[in-house]
């Protein structure tokens, strides 16, 4: 079974009494488990509504299509309430984002460590297992510093322990190198591979590189709200 | 302490808004103390004047000299159990403006209430008066004795005699506080010298008294013993407890609405400021919330932590403007007691409730904020700049 499907995914955002953007136009997509997608395209293609409405953020609408539908582990998310729905986020899956999103008055600890509280843990067993994702990332010794006195790389990698603290099964990650110079984004996009690789962790990230493409297993490319093509990367490429 | 982290993030106006529950906090403190100690003394006086009728005369403010001759009148009446006459007037010869209640002399005879009296004074320091006494000895209530710091032993001068101080009395919060008790005796031949010659060259200084007490029998129609003494008596006037309370009840209402007038206006003042200070908090941090959504933060988190910091301004702004309150009893009070007048009482439970008010405030002036912030679109307050 898959880890993640969606079906007849439509999105239509309404900027104005005349103006709707119709960000995604009947999308089906599976995500099985242990995979590293890439989701890939041009501005406006709609990979980022997808990543929203593959992640919980946003419910898919039905815009005179068929009925949507998203299955997490076979199980439908369509009527779940907000609450649940959050609690799924909290629980099941990780999120990195292009401008890092820490919170700013918080440590790299408590940033890392407030994920696992948010899944149910108490605050003291969230630290410590917040203390072991930050030495998985290597930014032990970093763990009290805020993130504006931490490097683009070093606050990346926060998020990405922040991510993989509660180990979910599926890691959502929106450009996550878009911020970075290339040192820093073969970093970060190393350590996410190893994740995947070692513990079999799923990722799925957009991005409209096609180097961080080539890092991953399969590329699925969009162009205005429609997947286009969806083929896996050679692997040799993949293990460069 | 992650909450105290939050607000020192916006100092300026983290402070500002505290200094404005500060204020209203304060009053609210102020105030309260001064209707604490007002309603003390007219619970005092209304417990005094509960199981009693007092006779003064009608014609002069109650300060008239009456005739011993009205009490006799009084003790024949039905319905009458006792009757206490005595002398009243104030402490000082020259009456100075005061706050509060002045300073008196009270000369009765001891034990003419017959063990009626229900508001039972209790001796800090020596004796009371007894009906052997007939020279200059008096018992002091207790502001006069704290602020001329004497005690049983202590001689005082009251009017240009000097005074054997046989005791001193516990603090009752209401007026015997501020009563010299001396023998019927002294206050008449202090109280004659007040009249003008003409009179106190036809009466004799024993005959005369200016008020008295009167106990009803236990079951008796106290207005109606009121009407029959007011009839007996010519020229006489009658205060019963349930008039007492009726007069002095209309004043301590009126405090009492500006009191809750204060915490009103502090209410809503301290409260939009609270709901503007947490509305920009919530506006600037929308990215953060955004990403708290983002990650699992449930809605009822975000209230919480934000409620929570609310409730903490509150707090904060409270337990200042009841430190600021305590502060200004204290001096009014030292600078007052000199003077015999302390106006305030701060009470804990004054205390308790400025500062679980003000909390209270702070968290439900949060609510709204909180609540828009959790309402907020994740995607969208992810996007904010």
């Amino acid at each position: 079974m898959a880890l993640l499907e969606g079906r007849n995914l439509r999105k239509t955002y309404r900027l104005g009494r005349r103006n709707t953007v119709e960000a995604l136009r009947g999308v089906d997509i599976t995500i099985e488990a242990g995979e590293m997608v890439a989701i890939m395209g041009p501005s406006g293609s709609g990979k980022s509504t997808l990543m929203h409405l593959l992640g919980l953020l946003h419910s898919p609408d039905r815009n005179h299509g068929p009925a949507p539908e998203v299955l997490i582990d076979g199980q439908s998310v369509a009527n779940l309430s907000d609450r649940t729905r959050t609690q799924m986020r909290a629980k099941t899956m990780g999120f990195v984002f292009q401008s890092f999103n820490l919170v700013p008055t918080l440590t790299a600890l408590e940033n890392v460590a407030l994920a696992g509280e948010y899944a149910g843990a108490s605050r003291s067993r969230a630290t410590a297992t917040a203390r072991e994702a930050l030495a998985w990332v290597g930014l032990a010794e970093r763990a009290d510093h805020r993130p504006m006195e931490l490097s683009g790389g070093e606050q990346q990698r926060v998020a990405i322990a922040r991510s993989l603290v509660n180990e979910p099964a599926l890691v959502l990650a929106d450009e996550p190198t878009g911020n970075l110079d290339s040192g820093h984004s073969t970093e970060v996009l190393g350590l996410l591979r190893r994740f995947n690789r070692e513990r079999g962790q799923t990722v799925v990230l957009v991005t409209h590189d096609a180097e961080v493409g080539a890092f991953c297993d399969r590329i699925i490319r969009m162009r205005d709200g429609l997947i286009v093509a969806d083929e896996p990367v050679a692997p040799e490429a993949a293990a460069a | 302490m992650r909450l105290l982290r939050e607000l020192s993030r916006r100092k300026l106006r983290t402070t500002l808004t505290i200094l404005g529950i500060t204020i209203g906090i304060w009053a609210l403190v102020v105030f309260s103390s001064m209707a604490n100690k007002i309603n003390a003394l007219v619970e005092g006086g209304s417990e005094y004047y509960a199981d009693k009728i007092l006779v003064t005369d009608g014609s002069a403010f109650g300060t008239a000299p009456m005739g011993l001759e009205s009490a006799d009148a009084i003790r024949d009446l039905d319905g009458v159990a006792a009757v206490d006459a005595q002398i009243q007037l104030l402490f000082d010869e020259e009456a100075g403006v005061s706050f509060g209640i002045p300073e008196l002399i009270i000369g009765a005879v001891p034990g003419a209430d017959e063990g009626l009296e229900q508001f039972q004074l209790e001796l800090a320091t020596g004796r009371m008066i007894t009906p052997e006494d007939d020279g200059d000895v008096v018992v002091l209530g207790s502001t006069i004795a704290t602020a001329r710091d004497v005690a049983a032993g202590d001689t005082i001068e009251i009017r240009g005699r000097d005074f054997e101080v046989v005791g001193t009395l516990q603090p009752t919060l209401t007026a015997p506080d501020t009563t010299a008790l001396v023998p019927l005796s002294a206050a008449q031949e202090m109280f004659i010298e007040t009249l003008p010659p003409l009179i106190t060259d036809s009466v004799e200084p024993e005959e005369l008294v200016n008020q008295i007490v009167v106990y009803p029998d236990a079951g008796a129609d106290v207005d109606e013993v009121a009407a029959q003494i007011e009839g007996a008596v010519a020229n006489s006037a009658t205060l019963t407890g349930a008039e007492f309370d009726e007069q002095v009840g209309a004043s301590t209402a009126i405090f009492n609405a500006i009191i809750i007038g204060v915490a009103v206006i502090s209410l809503v003042v301290g409260g939009l400021s609270v709901i503007n200070t947490m509305a920009m908090s919530v506006a600037e941090r929308t990215r953060e919330i955004g990403i708290r959504r983002a990650i699992g933060g449930s809605r009822g988190r975000i209230i919480r932590a934000l409620v929570a910091e609310a409730g903490l301004i509150g707090l904060i702004g409270g337990l200042i403007g009841l430190g600021l309150g305590a502060l200004v009893v204290v001096l009014a009070n030292e600078a007052g007691r000199a003077g015999g007048t302390v106006l305030f009482d701060l009470t804990p439970e004054t205390a308790l409730f400025a500062v679980g008010f003000s909390t209270i405030l702070g968290m439900l002036a949060g609510v709204i904020p909180a609540w828009s912030a959790a309402r907020l679109d994740p995607v969208a307050a992810l996007r904010y700049e």
